[in-house]
């Protein structure tokens, strides 16, 4: 009786704990959300004070980081925790890697941004480096969403959704190197208008790659370096 | 136990015992016909066993059916137990239809109010929302119940809010996505610690908000170069000598009046760049006793002034923030005390660190303010004595720019004031501003 109820107690806590983890990767992932809008408003409104705030709030999104590495490492030593709980664990601790990346690719441009907003800007105002860092933004918040709600199966629709981003890259690339070669005047410019680009689609990466942890930590199964076509049929196979 | 229900309890006894005997005693006289009168008495008593075994029956074959038209019709305290049941099943149903009716109509209600509504238990977890909740912030009514609302709302404004408990004043996110959506959240705590979520949409005031910051940065930028050459002619014709000297006094005049508009204009422009950007400002380390200095050379270099001026740093400390914002909000603090004091008064301007974090406080002992004018005291071209206060030559602006000032670095304004005795204004900075300055101040001793 003694030993049913301290058991029942222990894992009701570990529960806790869980939750906590959870809720703390969420946390961080909102303050990296948050990094991600001010570095493209930043980009788009020519602002140059906002590069401050985003390198300010990249030193938060660190420690973060370190304090739930900690907290996992915690875990994985008093708890000893199987399966599903492991595989949450496990997920986290790739997670906040990719999420520590996504501050760090906003910070990049933001610092591109700050720099863009002292040159001439052209008429259409980055249209087509907004529209890629919508998408993104956009990614990054349904990639978390999946996360919060355990949603293998958005998780997949987001993870196929990057592509189309990388899609939006090439395309950017390509405009650079047309506008480079008709006038090199616009070389500086081009130049960070790619690097931008660049950063943001890593960033697409990064949300693909939360997408793909949701799916180990529901399924268990490891898809990443995967053709997702064939992982939603071994999905589909493997729920019925 | 009370005597009457003692006394029921033995009639009811003695009532089952003449039913029974009467029972045995008539098959007792109809088997002494045949000779048998004990077969006869079993006989009866078997046959009234099995007629309540039949009526039993009967109940239980009913109730199992749960169907209350089904009711047998039973006799004697059979009938009697039928009935009861009845009345117990009958009034169950009624009370369950009014329970159903009432949150049908609770459900219509919440589903008529045009905000979200949405329920937290103690532990932060989505108990319940409106279909406006589930639309504004894209909310699943198939998976999201039972999960934290601070995993799906991100937003840091609003895990700050939540975490921070101060549920008095509303808190406003923006949600991702295209076009830009603003909300407002309101947590009210009821019961034992589980919250209920007001969910407005502020997108329209919002916007309607930067519209206006917008128009006054505009606005007065454009009035500023108009000026700036209406003002410079007037200072040629004012110095010009061959001037009409009955046109001196109105050119004077002009001109003071024209500097007057560019100090607005000038408030107004500072007070759209600070609140154009949001969140605080980090700023370099400010070395407070340097920064009273600079204010009391201010003060003692004005024509009119209080006699006694007294500027104290209490602590070494310097601040964290922005040295010419901080400036212009102690100047104006400063210069307001100097304007409303009388030549007799005194002046005091105090810097010192506590648990708390740093404070500046300007004290005078100057005409003071009515309490009723305290509260719109920071609102822009708020003016306690209209005809006073321009005398002066102030701008309206320079308690908005004071607090707004505060703002951005994470402090706050206080005011306190008896009309006739003195006004004491004090900025209080949070202990993270506060920082070590006297290791910076050795290196330029050096």
């Amino acid at each position: 009786m003694d030993t049913a109820d301290l058991t029942h107690h222990t894992s009701r806590r570990f529960n806790e704990d869980l939750e906590q983890l959870r809720s703390k990767v969420l946390a961080m992932g909102g303050l990296v959300e948050e990094q991600l809008r001010r570095a493209l408003t930043a980009l788009t409104e020519g602002d140059s004070t906002m590069g401050q705030l985003v390198a300010a709030g990249d030193q938060l999104v660190n420690r973060m980081e370190l304090s739930i590495d900690e907290e996992c490492s915690r875990i994985l030593a008093t708890r000893a925790p199987a399966a599903g709980d492991l595989r949450m664990v496990v997920a986290t601790i790739k997670a906040i890697t990719d999420l520590e990346r996504i501050g760090d690719e906003s910070e990049k441009v933001a610092l591109i941004a700050a720099r863009l907003a002292g040159l001439e800007r052209p008429a259409d105002r980055y249209r087509e480096l907004r529209h890629l860092g919508r998408d993104v933004q956009e990614l990054v918040h349904q990639a978390l969403d999946a996360f919060a709600r355990l949603d293998a199966v958005q998780a997949l629709s987001v993870a196929r959704s990057d592509r189309s981003v990388d899609e939006e890259y090439d395309a950017i690339q390509r405009q650079s190197i047309t506008f480079m070669m008709e006038d090199p005047r616009t070389i500086r410019r081009a130049l960070d208008v790619m690097a931008a680009a660049r950063a943001m689609e890593r960033i697409g990466d990064h949300a693909k790659n939360l997408c793909e942890y949701v799916i180990y930590m529901v399924h268990g199964r490891d898809v990443r370096h995967a053709p997702l076509d064939g992982i939603e049929q071994q999905l589909n196979s493997a729920g019925n | 136990m009370n005597p009457t229900a003692k006394a029921t309890r033995w009639a009811l006894a003695g009532r089952v015992a003449l039913r029974v005997v009467a029972l045995a005693l008539f098959g007792a006289i109809a088997g002494a016909v045949w000779g048998r009168a004990w077969a006869g008495v079993s006989l009866a008593l078997a046959l009234m066993l099995a007629y309540e075994w039949l009526q039993l029956a009967r109940l239980l074959r009913w109730l199992r059916l749960r169907d209350i038209n089904e009711a047998p019709d039973a006799r004697g305290a059979w009938g009697d137990v039928v009935g009861l049941l009845l009345r117990l099943l009958r009034s169950r149903r009624r009370r369950k239809r009014q329970f159903l009716g009432l949150v049908r109509l609770l459900r219509r209600a919440t589903a008529a109010v045009p905000d979200g509504i949405v329920m937290l238990t103690a532990r932060r977890e989505i108990a319940w929302f409106n279909r406006v909740a589930e639309r504004m912030l894209q909310l699943n009514r198939r998976t999201d119940r039972g999960l934290r609302i601070d995993n799906l709302l991100r937003q840091p404004e609003f895990t700050a809010y939540l975490r921070g408990q101060q549920y008095q004043t509303p808190v406003t996110i923006r949600m991702s996505g295209e076009p830009e959506v603003f909300l407002s959240l309101q947590l009210v705590p009821f019961e034992d610690g589980e919250l209920l979520m007001q969910v407005r949409d502020v997108t329209r005031a919002t916007r309607l908000e930067v519209m206006r910051k917008d128009f006054v940065a505009n606005a007065s930028h454009e009035l500023r170069s108009p000026l700036t050459v209406i003002s410079g002619y007037l200072e040629t014709m004012a110095g010009d000598t061959g001037i009409d000297p009955e046109l001196q006094h109105p050119l004077q005049e002009m001109l003071r009046q024209a500097q007057r508009m560019n100090g607005i204009i000038a408030d107004l422009l500072s007070l759209s760049r600070l609140e154009q950007h949001e969140g605080e400002i980090d700023g370099e380390p400010v070395d407070m006793s340097i920064m009273l200095q600079h204010l009391q050379r201010d003060v003692l270099a004005r024509a009119v002034r209080p006699r006694q001026v007294e500027f104290r740093a209490e602590s070494p400390a310097g601040l964290q923030g922005a040295p010419d914002l901080l400036y212009s909000a102690f100047r104006n603090l400063v210069d307001n005390a100097a304007n409303y004091t009388p030549p007799e008064g005194s002046l005091t301007v105090r810097w010192w660190v506590d648990g708390e974090g740093g404070h500046l406080a300007v004290s005078d002992t100057g005409i003071g303010i009515a309490p009723e004018h305290l509260p719109r005291l920071t609102e822009r071209f708020y003016r306690v004595d209209p005809g006073r206060s321009r005398a002066t030559g102030g701008s309206g602006l320079g308690l908005a720019i004071v607090k707004h000032v505060m703002q951005k670095h994470g402090g706050d304004l206080a005011i306190e004031s008896a009309e006739g005795k003195g006004s004491c204004f004090t900025c209080h900075f949070p202990p993270r501003r506060v920082t070590e300055i006297a290791v910076d101040r050795a290196r330029a001793a050096l």
